[in-house]
């Protein structure tokens, strides 16, 4: 017995030695640390081939969606800036530390969100093309000749859309165009973004696509003659320089197509179907299912409205036309209507009174003025559908063919042509005054009057001290008709800073801004700065 | 010990029947523990001249009276007192006066005597634990070791509690300590309460590096009860309680006549004709049991441990509640004369929960809403209005479902095979499979269907885990003469596989199928439902050696290292090291400190090691690429997925490093009746693993995942335990704990990217306020307010704010630059003080906590004491003057809420009684208690608790907020019994 018990544990040492290898076999090997990838796909497991061309595409485009109607997105740089749209305190919220505040009274900080917003999701596109081409040039995503060289060039036109924005927002910024230089780029003066987004739409456009319809969303060659038509508009901006002709050579080249025209009702145009409008030259696309972002009914109904249109969602109840621009519009034009909820809504089944819009707003807040949750018109363009979710399908028409006459006719009138201008404004608003089509037309000489924009600040009660009105801008009729077909398109900012109203006049509860000259761009993102000592503060936003 | 103790129980249970005065001889011996003679020990009447000595034999003789106390005493042995009450006939045992530090403290893979130890760890045994209705294991240690902060933040009875140690060490790491089960990786929740033995803390890096990349939080060693007789045994315990609760402090918000008399004077509330208070509707008095049975069995070679642990806990929420089967079984058997030690371990956790709508969210609609609203309408369905934000409290809770199962079996084996004398080797396998289903699902009278239309929601998730774990170990101790060598080396593998799924569906035909089936409802085919599934594996290996010598106990050394590997790291950087050395010198031990009797023990120790923090996710180290609907767009006519970088990649990230400096001293004094430890820390964390801020251009995302920047922590540890009365019919133990934490964020650099952000945002308020709290600032401390700081408030009712340049201000004119710090939400000092009192068969104990030098947000405060918003109810004190006027200001985020939270909290009292023995007949132990907790706080804190904020998850670095939104905490009073059979 003894004996077998001392020849066990030895046979044990055995077996204990052998199941410890054996442990460690079943273990896969003591050290192997290979990470097994399962819910990512591996860039070396990875063979792209043309078929996964629109995929890889995709994402450069993808970023204008939250860049547009995204929170805090670009729709709220451009329009709460300027004198259509405002976010007032509310009962239930819309303080946000002020964030609204800023933006209405100019008071933007370095650190300030929208702007930075839109900083990052252009940029985003562009690095991710920049990407792509990297991919197409170095042989990883292997593409016919052909196919390759449209490609590129579509990357190209849509980077430098890209690149629009931030000369038309942030002004002095880096130029990335390789995906590989991770070096810290250097900062380049708004003249040399405008001369370098110029020459590569200029390069691009005879390799881009003619097509419209398969093109829809996507940078051929006629979005590609609007976006350049649109920065040669602003050219005076950006540079110091006029380029009216550039805009008319631009702008003839997109009517003299035909493969555009208006959309015979105003609301197409808008619509949650308005893929389908003939107007569109270039739209950001949203869907309910795919192609999610489009929130701006949520940000602007009451949470009432939501049996207004038998939602799925409730609306959150913020922004709201500013009362004195409401007050600029022909009570005729059937414009204020398609683009602004007003008065009294109903339920979508019982039809009883849900809630009534009120035109007039007490104030933006901050000072304890709280606006009630019906004040102010509701931003109504983008028809919202019966069975809403918090997505809609409305696109966002970046670029249209009534854009491309306006932008036409503003550089006619600014050279002395007011009444050829006259004559395509007039076309413009033709659909707008249906009932009453002797209002359609104006003349020339109406272009040169100044704006109806009751310019001023706004008391609590409505009414406007300090007046200086709208007469003294120069073309300011050509404005306000600028306003009011494009209200709610995120224009604003950059047609009234193209008028000088955004430097010199007061609405609502803004006043001009101490240093308003500055603030016609916004500041480089103070985070940006704080990470790439290369880049230098826009003027007036130094410390 | 235990034994001895017996003993003198006995023996003064048989003095009671001995009465008489009368001199009687006693004669015996005088031994040591282990039964040696002790020769020369001396023996003396007190209050008397006689002495005697012992023989070398140990034995003795003398006379005495019924009455005296013998005293016994003898170098190197703790005295002996007793009182003599008839005995003639008497062995008395002497304890080594280094007994206490005998005590056996579980270190990483092994065990120390606490006399050995030369790193700062902390034991509590089962009898110095919490007592009472106990949530955690975390919770049974409260208070009773210093640095280590443990606090339950919520009252939901599915919640564990919080637990830090030494302050804030990783940014994007775990800030939660290991737990090791038995040997093996578990949490706090993995064995009942009951069902523990004894908790080790492994609190510098001296003591944790053998645990390497997973020890920067500390590790907590959890020992579960075994049987350790050595002889035949059969025992079965039961422990069952019932206990109660009731909110600890309620919010005082306004009532429906509050509302009427304000309407009267003008201030335009809405009457809407009846009487509700919603706080009183959505609470109740739970009622809550526990039962417990544990089984001992087997024989010297062959022993089992059994338990059944069940519990049923309500939450003072309605509908809030969880049920938990806990089954644990431990077998051991030795074979071949004891050289093979088998032992195998099965526990398996079942825990239920069926909350409704019982959500934090649900608390925030009961306060708010207006008291002069009813629950139902005239249709007897739930009463809603429509405004933003707002739903019927009871509505959510009893139209919702929200029910979980969780599931986790633990299979743990190890063979221990011993072939000569100190030498050990083993082997360890153990399997963790867990699995968490839940269901979700509204019905067609949730505020989804009635406000939104979507006709029922309804979702599943469902997630699966398996740990393996292997390691082999050997370990090999010898003394020789003076000498004492122990070491070890070992292997550890451990991987695990996650996955799960996700699904959810709405607008279906019906609510009676709830979440049991999906397919019925419709926003699938209109593509608005959803659906994820993951998976992830994750591989950690290491290799570790360590060995630890003694002279004497007087010098001690320990030096250790391991190797570890994790599959998370890039391909160059997946192996760190991870050394660690102490040393320890025993002053008493000197003979020239013989002649001062004292000090029985006088240790200096000091330590340094280094740990590591895993990564908090797989495949950051990946280039990789996803396809992802939000990237895709419209081409061609059709939408089509987006293809993108799932990060800014970045194949260099390694183990986050941190350096522990620890010294220490370890002291016992009169008699060993007081003793205790001092630590002092300095742990700097370099490499730490973090979102850093890229430029973006030329990066892809404004962020990747980095190895940047340095934090510190800093800290004084004190534990002083006082036997205060130990021998007598009235005995008194106190304990008391203190400890200090400073941290500072060294910097946020790193060497790819030497400019940065010297600071980053943390904390959000919510809405409407929507801004960040706290800023963590390189050269600051982590949980620093960052806030406008109000100074008055102006005769428009606004608050009057101090600018960046030191003026005050009219808030309307103050931007964000003007914030500025105010305050830090992590306390500098944290004490406990543990009592335990025993007369007789009566045991009482109570502990207090503490914790000073912190402010907290209260955001009650902030989003309910300001009266300018009508639709929402508000706290009473809301109209109250704020210096003096009435405030007319907006909802703001200031630092007129963030108050001083100092408190001191009477946390635990338990009063018990024990029968005697054999009272009842076959019953061997019976107890009896009647215990509370969080029954009093000591505080100017204006909030409900001051100790429920939390410090994880979202709020790692915003601590310090008492959020609006949360599961009130609760007191609690609980009668329970313990019988022994």
């Amino acid at each position: 017995m003894k004996k077998t018990y001392k020849s066990m544990p030895r046979k044990f040492a055995r077996m204990l030695a052998g199941m410890s290898m054996c442990g460690c076999l079943l273990f896969t090997g003591c050290t192997n640390l290979e990470e097994e990838v399962f819910s990512e796909v591996l860039a070396k497991n990875f063979e792209p081939t043309e078929r996964d061309l629109p995929s890889i595409v995709a994402p450069v485009y993808a970023s204008f969606r939250s860049l547009m109607f995204g929170w805090q997105g670009y729709f709220d740089l451009q329009e709460e800036s300027a004198d259509h749209i405002i976010t007032p305190v509310r009962p239930n919220g819309w303080d946000d530390a002020g964030t609204y505040r800023r933006m209405h009274q100019h008071n933007w900080t370095t650190i300030q969100w929208q702007p930075y917003n839109t900083w990052q999701q252009a940029y985003s596109s562009i690095t991710k093309a920049n990407m792509v081409m990297m991919q197409i040039e170095d042989g990883t995503l292997p593409l016919p000749e052909d196919v390759a060289a449209t490609a590129i060039a579509e990357l190209r036109a849509a980077r430098a859309l890209a690149y629009y924005l931030l000369l038309d927002n942030h002004g002095n910024v880096p130029i990335v165009t390789d995906y590989r230089d991770v070096e810290l780029p250097e900062q380049k003066t708004r003249k040399q973004l405008y001369d370098f987004v110029v020459n590569e739409l200029t390069e691009v456009i005879p390799s881009l696509s003619e097509e419209v319809a398969p093109m829809y969303a996507r940078m051929n060659v006629w979005a590609a003659k609007a976006l350049l038509a649109k920065i040669y508009l602003n050219a005076q901006v950006y540079t110091g320089e006029a380029q009216w002709a550039n805009v008319i050579v631009q702008t003839d080249d997109i009517i003299q197509s035909g493969a555009f025209r208006l959309d015979s009702d105003y609301k197409n145009v808008f619509s949650p179907t308005n893929h389908e409008s003939p107007e569109i030259i270039f739209s950001v696309p949203y869907d309910e299912v795919y192609g999610h972002g489009n929130q701006l009914h949520m940000k602007t109904l009451s949470p009432l409205s939501r049996l207004v249109y038998n939602m799925a969602a409730g609306p959150w109840g913020g922004n709201c036309a500013v009362p004195q621009f409401i007050d600029t519009y022909d009570v005729d034009d059937q414009r204020l209507y398609d683009s602004w909820l007003q008065g009294p809504q109903y339920h979508a089944s019982t039809g009883e009174l849900v809630i009534t819009y009120q035109q007039d707003v007490p104030g933006i807040g901050g000072d304890g003025t709280i606006a009630a949750d019906n004040a102010g018109f509701r931003l109504g363009k983008y028809a919202i559908k019966n069975g809403a979710t918090n997505n809609l399908d409305n696109d966002y028409p970046m670029f249209r063919y009534a854009d491309v006459l306006m932008m036409k006719a503003e550089a006619l009138l600014r050279t002395g042509r007011e009444h050829e201008a006259a004559v395509l404004v007039s076309d413009v608003r033709e659909r707008a005054f249906k009932t009453t089509p002797e209002k359609a037309t104006v003349n020339g000489v109406d272009l040169l009057k100044g704006s109806a924009y009751n310019y001023g600040w706004q008391e609590k009660d409505g009414t406007v001290n300090g007046t200086n009105g709208g007469a003294d801008i120069p073309f300011g009729r050509f404005l306000d008709e600028l306003g009011w077909e494009f209200t709610g398109e995120a224009h604003r900012r950059q047609d009234i800073i193209r008028f000088g109203v955004f430097q010199t006049k007061s609405w609502f509860n803004h006043r001009p801004h101490a240093k308003a000259q500055t603030r016609t761009l916004f500041p480089i993102p103070n985070d940006e700065i704080n990470k790439n000592p290369n880049l230098d503060q826009n003027p007036g936003y130094e410390e | 010990m235990k034994r001895v103790t017996i003993l003198l129980l006995l023996l003064w249970n048989v003095s009671l029947f001995a009465q008489a005065q009368q001199r009687l001889s006693l004669s015996g011996k005088v031994v040591d523990s282990g039964g040696n003679p002790i020769t020369g020990a001396t023996l003396s009447l007190e209050g008397q001249d006689q002495q005697v000595s012992s023989q070398t034999d140990g034995t003795f003789s003398l006379s005495y009276e019924t009455g005296n106390t013998l005293r016994v005493t003898s170098v190197g042995y703790m005295p002996f007192r007793m009182m003599l009450t008839g005995q003639t006939v008497f062995t008395v045992v002497l304890q080594h006066a280094s007994e206490a530090l005998d005590e056996v403290v579980v270190v990483g893979y092994g065990t120390q005597r606490k006399g050995e130890i030369t790193s700062s760890i902390a034991s509590v045994k089962s009898e110095d634990f919490t007592k009472g209705a106990v949530k955690d294991a975390g919770q049974l240690i409260q208070g009773k070791v210093a640095g280590l902060r443990i606090s339950t933040p919520s009252g939901d009875p599915g919640e564990s509690s919080q637990i830090n140690l030494r302050g804030l060490n990783s940014i994007n790491g775990s800030q939660n300590p290991l737990v090791i089960v038995d040997g093996v990786p578990g949490d706090l929740n993995t064995v009942s309460p009951e069902d523990i033995e004894s908790i080790d803390v492994l609190k510098d890096g001296s003591a944790a590096a053998i645990y390497g990349t997973r020890a920067t939080a500390g590790v907590i060693l959890v020992t579960t009860r075994r049987n350790t007789a050595t002889e035949n045994r059969t025992t079965i315990e039961y422990n069952g309680y019932t206990n109660m609760q009731t909110l600890f402090r309620k919010p005082e918000m306004m009532e429906a006549s509050d509302y009427r008399r304000l309407i009267a004077t003008g201030v335009p509330y809405e009457d809407l004709g009846s009487e509700t208070n919603w706080i009183d509707e959505v609470t109740r008095s739970p009622l809550s049991h526990n039962h417990n049975v544990t089984l001992f069995g087997g024989n010297s070679r062959t022993n089992f441990t059994g338990s059944v642990n069940y519990r049923d806990w309500e939450g003072i929420f309605l509908n809030s509640a969880q049920e938990r089967l806990n089954v644990r079984t431990n077998l051991n058997h030795d074979m071949f004369e004891g050289k093979l030690k088998t032992n195998v371990q099965l526990i398996s956790r079942n825990e239920k929960s069926n909350n409704g709508g019982s959500s934090p969210y649900m608390w925030r609609q009961a306060i708010i809403r207006n008291p002069t609203d009813r629950i139902y309408n005239d249709s007897g369905k739930w009463q809603e209005r429509d405004a933003y934000f707002y739903d019927n409290p009871l509505g959510m809770i009893h139209e919702s479902i929200a029910d979980r199962v969780f599931r986790e079996t633990r299979l743990s084996g190890s063979l221990d095979y011993r072939p000569i004398d100190g030498l050990s080797l083993k082997m360890l396998a153990a399997r963790v499979q867990s699995n968490d289903l839940f269901g979700n699902a509204t019905s067609f009278d949730h505020v989804n269907t009635t406000k939104n239309n979507m006709n029922g929601t309804a979702s599943r998730d469902t997630r699966s885990s398996v740990d393996n774990l292997m390691e082999l170990t050997a370990n090999y101790t010898k003394t020789f003469s003076d000498h004492k060598l122990d070491a070890l080396v070992g292997y550890s593998w451990q991987d695990n596989t996650y996955e799960q799924f996700y699904a959810y569906n709405y607008d279906f035909p019906t609510d009676d199928y709830t979440y049991n089936k999906l397919e019925a409802g419709t926003a699938i085919q209109r593509g608005l439902a959803e659906m994820t599934s993951y998976k992830e594996n994750r591989k950690l290996a290491g290799f570790f050696a360590r060995v630890a010598y003694n002279y004497k106990e007087k010098y001690m050394a320990m030096a250790s290292i391991r190797r570890e590997g994790s599959s998370t790291f890039g391909e160059n950087y997946k192996w760190g090291n991870f050394p660690a050395i102490s040393v320890g010198w025993d002053i008493a031990k000197e003979d020239f400190m013989a002649g001062v009797k004292p000090i029985n023990q006088l240790k200096l120790r000091a330590g340094f090691g280094v740990t590591g923090t895993i990564a908090s996710a797989a495949y950051m180290s990946q280039t990789s690429y996803n396809f992802e609907r939000t990237q895709g767009a419209y081409i061609n006519g059709k939408w089509v997925p987006g293809f993108v970088p799932t990060r800014n990649f970045n194949p260099d990230l390694r183990w986050e490093r941190k350096h522990e400096y620890n010294v220490g001293l370890d002291f016992s004094v009169f008699d060993n009746r007081v003793h205790g430890s001092l630590d002092y820390y300095n742990r700097d964390v370099k490499d730490l693993l973090y979102q850093f801020n890229v430029p973006s251009p030329p990066y892809l995302y404004s962020s990747m995942m980095l190895n940047a920047g340095e934090m510190r922590n800093r800290g004084f540890e004190a534990l002083v335990h006082v036997d205060a009365f130990r021998n007598g019919d009235f005995k008194w133990k106190t304990g008391f704990t203190v400890a200090t934490n400073k941290n500072e964020l060294i910097n946020l650099s790193n060497d790819q990217f030497n400019v940065t952000v010297p600071f980053f945002d943390a904390g959000y308020t919510g809405e409407p306020i929507q801004t960040s709290t706290h800023r963590v600032e390189v050269g600051r401390s982590v949980g620093d307010f960052y806030v406008l700081k109000t100074v008055g408030v102006d005769e428009n009712g606004k608050w009057l704010v101090e600018n960046n340049a030191g003026e005050v201000i009219p808030i309307g004119e103050s931007s964000q630059d003007d914030r500025q710090y105010y305050g830090n939400g992590i306390p500098d000092v944290n004490l406990g003080w543990n009592n335990s009192f025993n007369y007789k068969n009566i045991d009482f104990s109570f502990s207090f906590r503490g914790s000073f030098g912190h402010q907290v947000l209260n955001m009650t405060r902030l989003y309910y004491e300001n009266p300018i918003n009508k639709a929402y109810n508000v706290l009473k004190t809301a109209y109250d003057p704020v210096y003096g006027e009435t405030l007319t200001n907006d909802l703001v985020y200031v630092s007129h809420y963030i108050e001083d939270a100092d408190f001191l909290k009477l946390d635990n009292v338990t009063l018990g009684y024990t029968f005697p023995a054999k009272a009842i007949k076959g019953i061997q132990n019976l107890r009896v208690y009647a215990s509370g907790f969080n029954l009093m706080t000591i505080t100017g804190y204006k909030g409900l608790d001051p100790e429920a904020t939390s410090y994880q998850g979202d709020f790692t670095f915003a601590p310090g907020i008492e959020h609006r939104d949360r599961y009130p905490t609760t007191r609690s009073f609980t009668l329970g019994l313990n019988v022994t059979f």
